[in-house]
């Protein structure tokens, strides 16, 4: 599994670079960030100039980053499973599958480097809109670091948007139903890790402890996001805030306790959607491996005859 | 080369490919033919490991690994029937990534690519994005991408499907040369006199089974002609006549004004001696020649007139 060398990467790439689709695609991303700066920054100083307002602009600038961060992932969330779901499929439309099977590159390889290709794409994007980004920074208060960990985090969920997008893209034989498939598959994911939290308050509603039912949530991108913004920008958690903890000891179960300990639920929930991600990636490279008996279809018109 | 035993493939009751053995000699140039649905595609999928065979096995040379390992698909070079290229990309870069796909490093690639395109007849579109290519192009693109890693064993489905009478011909040239370079191929093709032409040795395949297979020459003889002989006769065709239905071995045909047809059901030395009696016996012959079998009419023989593909 060569990440460098991936010719699948190197291709898409150069593809890529050369399409019309991608230059105004960098256009239109860069166009909504501006947008959403420009809007933020009206809404700052209408806040400001209001009658409730302190007059002191500068703090409020600094709310500018996690609008910008905010609406940027917010855009490659909907793009990269966009781009992953239509790569195996389109690659079956485009009759280019059967031929790349056949050569030395194994699934799992062919499924990292669509998936590394979308990532590095949508990257591009990010990269680009780094000037806009900046000026959240000029009034200061925030440290460039910050910047750099948000790249990470885009890296992060982009790679678990992309593992759903080429998963779905290995179940469907169509493009279209497989970008469909993959956003109906995130929403679902996302519903999933609050369902024993749901459950639990539902069934024990007069209890306070919550047990271990906010462990599902390390796997939720969602939930890591807001964390991420929450620890950058506040030092704080969604999670909770007392204490060196999030909780107290009474209110929830052992690991929950642990895991919501200062910046350990980002990291852990980090490392737990890139392995869920990995998961998925692992379950697409079987579905498309031509050996594999579930990837076989049937040829109904033969079974017909 | 190539060792097929007993492959077997079925799509819950259906069997497409039943009990196909078959071996392909090193630097042989095998046809496939059948009808449509006859399993061709399928078994040629299950070699290349595009298809998990329900049973039997495959070997490739001396290689070990099974179906689909990368030492099998070294060993592999595939051009499928329908395929697809890729837009914005030219014609290098294509060779290139389909180099790189068999873990070639980029200055082998470059080489083997310039020599492959020429081979092709392609080297002046080296710059040319691979989706303006003619169909024909496109075709001996993925032949020479096929043979990039140096396969022993080249595998084409139908290669001249959708190809116009010149890109056959081009096509046609490309793969005898391919043979007299001594690459081992296999070729499904429904344009048969194209096949008797270049292939060395047949298989017919009809239902999934393998009707027959081996040397060319030899399974026309057997099965079509090589035992019916035309004799022409100018005088003594009342002797002759005679003397053919009264001789052992021999079936008369048919009697025209100055031709006869027999089946001979015995060895070519006694048709030779049969020709010695006639002429002793003061028939004259004009002529007298054995008939060749061809292709087609094998094809039909075999296949109770199925539509060749």
């Amino acid at each position: 599994m060569r990440l460098q060398s991936n010719p699948i990467v190197k291709k898409d790439l150069q593809v890529t670079a050369r399409s019309m689709r991608f230059s105004w695609g960098l256009f239109a991303y860069e166009a909504v960030v501006a947008l959403a700066f420009l809007l933020g920054l009206h809404s700052i100083q209408a806040s400001v100039d209001s009658y409730y307002g302190d007059g002191n602009v500068y703090q409020d600038l600094m709310n500018l980053f996690p609008v910008l961060a905010i609406s940027q992932v917010c855009i490659v969330t909907l793009i990269v499973p966009v781009m992953t779901a239509s790569s195996i499929s389109g690659e079956k439309e485009r009759q280019t599958f059967d031929i790349m099977m056949t050569t030395c590159m194994s699934p799992l390889s062919i499924v990292f480097g669509k998936v590394s290709s979308a990532v590095l794409r949508v990257l591009f994007y990010v990269m680009g809109s780094l000037p806009v980004m900046a000026l959240s920074f000029v009034v200061g208060g925030l440290s460039w670091s910050v910047l750099f960990y948000f790249v990470l985090a885009v890296i992060v969920l982009s790679v678990f948007a992309g593992s759903v997008g080429i998963l779905c893209s290995s179940l469907c034989k169509r493009s279209i139903s497989a970008v469909i498939l993959s956003f109906v598959m995130y929403f679902v994911l996302n519903l999933l890790t609050f369902s024993p939290l749901l459950v639990r308050r539902i069934w024990y509603w007069n209890e306070e402890n919550m047990g271990e039912c906010l462990l599902p949530l390390l796997f939720n991108p969602n939930v890591f996001l807001e964390e991420f913004f929450m620890q950058v920008m506040t030092g704080e958690s969604i999670l909770g805030s007392t204490g060196e903890s999030n909780f107290i000891r009474e209110d929830v179960g052992y690991f929950t306790y642990c895991f919501t300990y200062g910046k350990v639920w980002v990291f852990l929930s980090a490392g737990c959607i890139l392995l869920l991600a990995f998961l998925f990636m692992l379950i697409a490279a079987w579905k498309i491996d031509p050996l594999n008996a579930s990837a076989e279809r049937i040829p109904i018109k033969r079974i017909q005859k | 080369m190539l060792y097929i035993n007993n492959l077997t493939k079925k799509y819950g009751s259906f069997t497409a490919v039943r009990q196909l053995s078959l071996h392909i000699p090193e630097g042989d140039l095998f046809g496939f033919v059948g009808p449509n649905g006859a399993g061709k595609t399928t078994t040629i999928r299950m070699v290349c490991g595009l298809l998990r065979a329900t049973s039997g096995s495959v070997k490739i040379g001396n290689v070990r690994g099974a179906v689909g390992s990368r030492e099998m698909k070294r060993m592999i070079g595939y051009v499928p029937d329908f395929f697809g290229v890729y837009d914005n990309l030219k014609v290098r870069e294509y060779m290139d990534m389909y180099g790189s796909m068999y873990g070639m490093y980029a200055r082998e690639i470059t080489k083997l690519a310039d020599d492959l395109l020429e081979l092709v007849n392609l080297s002046d579109k080296k710059e040319v994005y691979v989706d303006t290519l003619s169909r024909g192009m496109k075709q001996r693109l993925c032949v020479a991408r096929a043979l990039l890693h140096n396969p022993k064993l080249l595998l084409l489905d139908e290669p001249s499907s959708g190809l116009d009478p010149r890109a056959r011909v081009e096509m046609k040239e490309l793969l005898k040369n391919l043979h007299s370079m001594g690459k081992t191929i296999l070729i499904s093709s429904h344009i048969l006199s194209e096949l008797s032409e270049m292939c060395t040795s047949i298989g017919i395949m009809n239902h999934g089974q393998l009707i027959t297979a081996g040397c060319m020459e030899e399974i026309l003889y057997q099965l079509s002609g090589g035992k019916r002989f035309h004799i022409q006769i100018s005088s003594g065709m009342e002797t002759a006549v005679r003397m053919l239905q009264e001789h052992a071995g021999v079936e008369l045909e048919s009697v025209m004004e100055n031709e006869v047809i027999i089946t001979n059901s015995g060895t070519e030395e006694e048709i030779s001696a049969l020709i010695g009696e006639l002429i002793q016996n003061k028939v004259i012959l004009r002529g007298f020649y054995k008939e060749e079998g061809n292709l087609e009419s094998l094809f039909m023989q075999l296949t109770g007139g199925g539509e060749p593909s």
